[in-house]
């Protein structure tokens, strides 16, 4: 892309946000005060500031990355193969589809989705 | 017609976003509302134009109520209906009976929007308690993850997880007056992401004992049809609680207009409803997640339907010649989970239907203990079956979406909890 037509992209994205800003400030031209911007939980106030580290289980969030991302790498090629080979490679996706299907509904059996 | 004009007649056309906050004597009032088109009872103050405070909260709930009124968008105001509460009153007073609170929201709603300078200032200051500031000399820097203590808020503290790992654990304080646990409620729950570590129960308002049937039973012979018809009736307000939390208003709606007009020859339609809650997928799924470890912990007699959903053979109605006579048999369980309590209840209002149909004008005698819908009543502790002390067994350990889902099938009456070890007539 030349840098002129950049240019044009970037000032156009640039003045997009300052009209969304601005119909966004005639709409509400109100600032939250201090207690309006305290999070809400049933009238206490909160004693302690709300960022906190917490585990996310990175490890079953990678498993699953993996098991979903390698699914993807081999629909590529086989989308190739379907052009030349037609319905019969179709039934074979949707069967290797199924055993990963079969693999996410064991895991959501066995609580695998739940990272708290 | 400016835009201020537009979005003022639409929202004159809306229903009344109103952000409820009950004393013990009002909560059934307050939950009756819901059947009034007029007026949506929202779930937070950023929903609302009105606070409505109603009832007796044996203290001044006003001090505890500021930051909900600030955190009300304007125009705001607040009403407070047959309210008896200690001290100062902020806002407007309104007595008499329902249609009368009606109507006077409705015309309070009109002002506000027709003229918002009748809005009301907010009580607390706007200022942080601190400015933050970190330890560097640019404000910068300082202890834990982002340094200092944040607008005077210091960080999460560090804890064990179940890993091993150290990682924060953050206080919060939640409730009395939020959509996921029953009003007046409140809980100091340590969380770690959003599973709980730590949770206690936390008395918010003073104890008070709202008037009650089956307390009054205790002294006074009372006919099993009413006592029946109220355990029912009590029993459906729970389940139109519990459904609406689960994101079914539309049943909750229909548990609660039942619930409002119950009689005997209701018995069909109340099936019809059970049935639509026993086949909904949301209450399958929710209470499928929440399984295991709970039949041994709230095994204990006294709890009524949480007791019977064990299989514990425990009711005072076996010992009454009324309910003998009328072959009154407990129902029982096989397991106290939710599950199981939902399915007791449900079990409970059908029966209970039925022996106010058959019971004619037998009496009960209360013979020195009553089954109330909560537990067993008795005439030196009316308030003893409470199932608030179960609560830190019970949630400790799970996410906060599966420790409200139990919350809910418990049917936590705080107020009365509150209550429990105040002798008779003794209100504070």
């Amino acid at each position: 892309m030349p840098l002129g037509s950049a240019l044009v992209v970037f000032l156009a994205a640039v003045l997009a946000a300052g009209v969304v800003r601005w119909v966004g400030d005639v709409l509400n031209p109100l600032t939250l005060t201090v207690p309006e911007r305290v999070p809400f939980a049933g009238g206490a106030p909160p004693d302690y500031h709300a960022w906190n580290r917490f585990h996310i289980r990175w490890y079953t969030m990678a498993l699953l990355f993996l098991a979903f991302d390698m699914e993807m790498v081999f629909m590529y090629p086989w989308a190739v193969v379907f052009v030349r080979e037609g319905l019969i490679s179709l039934v074979e996706m949707l069967m290797f589809i199924l055993i990963l299907v079969v693999g996410i509904v064991y895991t959501w059996r066995e609580r695998g989705f739940e990272w708290a | 017609m400016g835009i201020r004009e537009i979005l003022g007649r639409l929202a004159r056309a809306a229903p009344i976003p109103v952000f409820p906050v009950a004393g013990a004597d009002a909560i059934e009032a307050v939950r009756d509302l819901r059947l009034r088109p007029e007026i949506e009872l929202v779930a937070t103050p950023r929903h609302a134009s009105i606070l409505l405070v109603a009832g007796d909260f044996g203290v001044n709930p006003i001090p505890g109520l500021a930051l909900v009124h600030d955190q009300m968008p304007l125009p705001r105001v607040t009403v407070h209906w047959n309210d008896k509460s200690l001290g100062d009153v902020h806002g407007h007073v309104v007595g008499g009976d329902e249609a009368d609170l009606v109507e006077a929201l409705s015309a309070l709603d009109r002002e506000i929007l027709t003229a918002p300078d009748g809005s009301e200032p907010p009580i607390l200051p706007d200022v942080d308690l601190v400015d933050w500031r970190g330890v560097g000399p640019y404000g910068h820097g300082g202890k834990g993850m982002t340094g200092g203590t944040p607008f005077g808020r210091p960080l999460a503290e560090r804890a064990p997880d179940r890993d091993g790992l150290e990682l924060d654990q953050l206080p919060i304080t939640i409730g009395p007056w939020v959509g996921a646990l029953p009003p007046g409620l409140q809980v100091a729950v340590k969380f770690q992401g959003d599973v709980i570590q730590e949770i206690e129960v936390v008395s918010a308002f003073g104890p008070t004992r709202p008037d009650d049937v089956f307390a009054a039973a205790l002294h006074t012979p009372t006919p099993v049809a009413i006592l029946e018809l109220e355990r029912a009736r009590r029993h459906l307000r729970w389940l139109a609680d519990a459904l609406r939390f689960h994101g079914l208003p539309a049943l909750g709606l229909w548990a609660l207009r039942l619930a409002h007009d119950l009689s005997p020859q209701d018995q069909t339609e109340v099936e019809d409803l059970l049935r639509s809650v026993r086949r909904s997928w949301v209450i399958k799924m929710v209470l499928s997640r929440i399984d295991g470890g709970f039949d041994d912990r709230s095994m204990r007699a006294g709890l009524g339907p949480l007791t019977r959903a064990a299989g514990l053979e425990d009711d005072a109605r076996m010992d009454d010649p009324a309910y003998q006579a009328l072959d009154f048999q407990p129902i029982l369980g096989r397991l106290g989970d939710p599950a199981g309590w939902w399915r007791q209840r449900m079990a409970e209002i059908i029966q209970s239907l039925d022996i106010s149909s058959r019971a004619g004008d037998m009496t009960a005698f209360g013979v020195g203990s009553v089954e109330g819908p909560r537990g067993r009543l008795q005439a030196d502790n009316p308030g003893t079956s409470t199932p608030l002390e179960l609560l830190p067994g019970l949630l400790t350990g799970l996410e906060w979406g599966d420790a409200a889902a139990v919350v809910w099938s418990l049917d936590i009456d705080p107020f009365a909890s509150m209550a429990a070890d105040l002798p008779v007539g003794v209100e504070s």
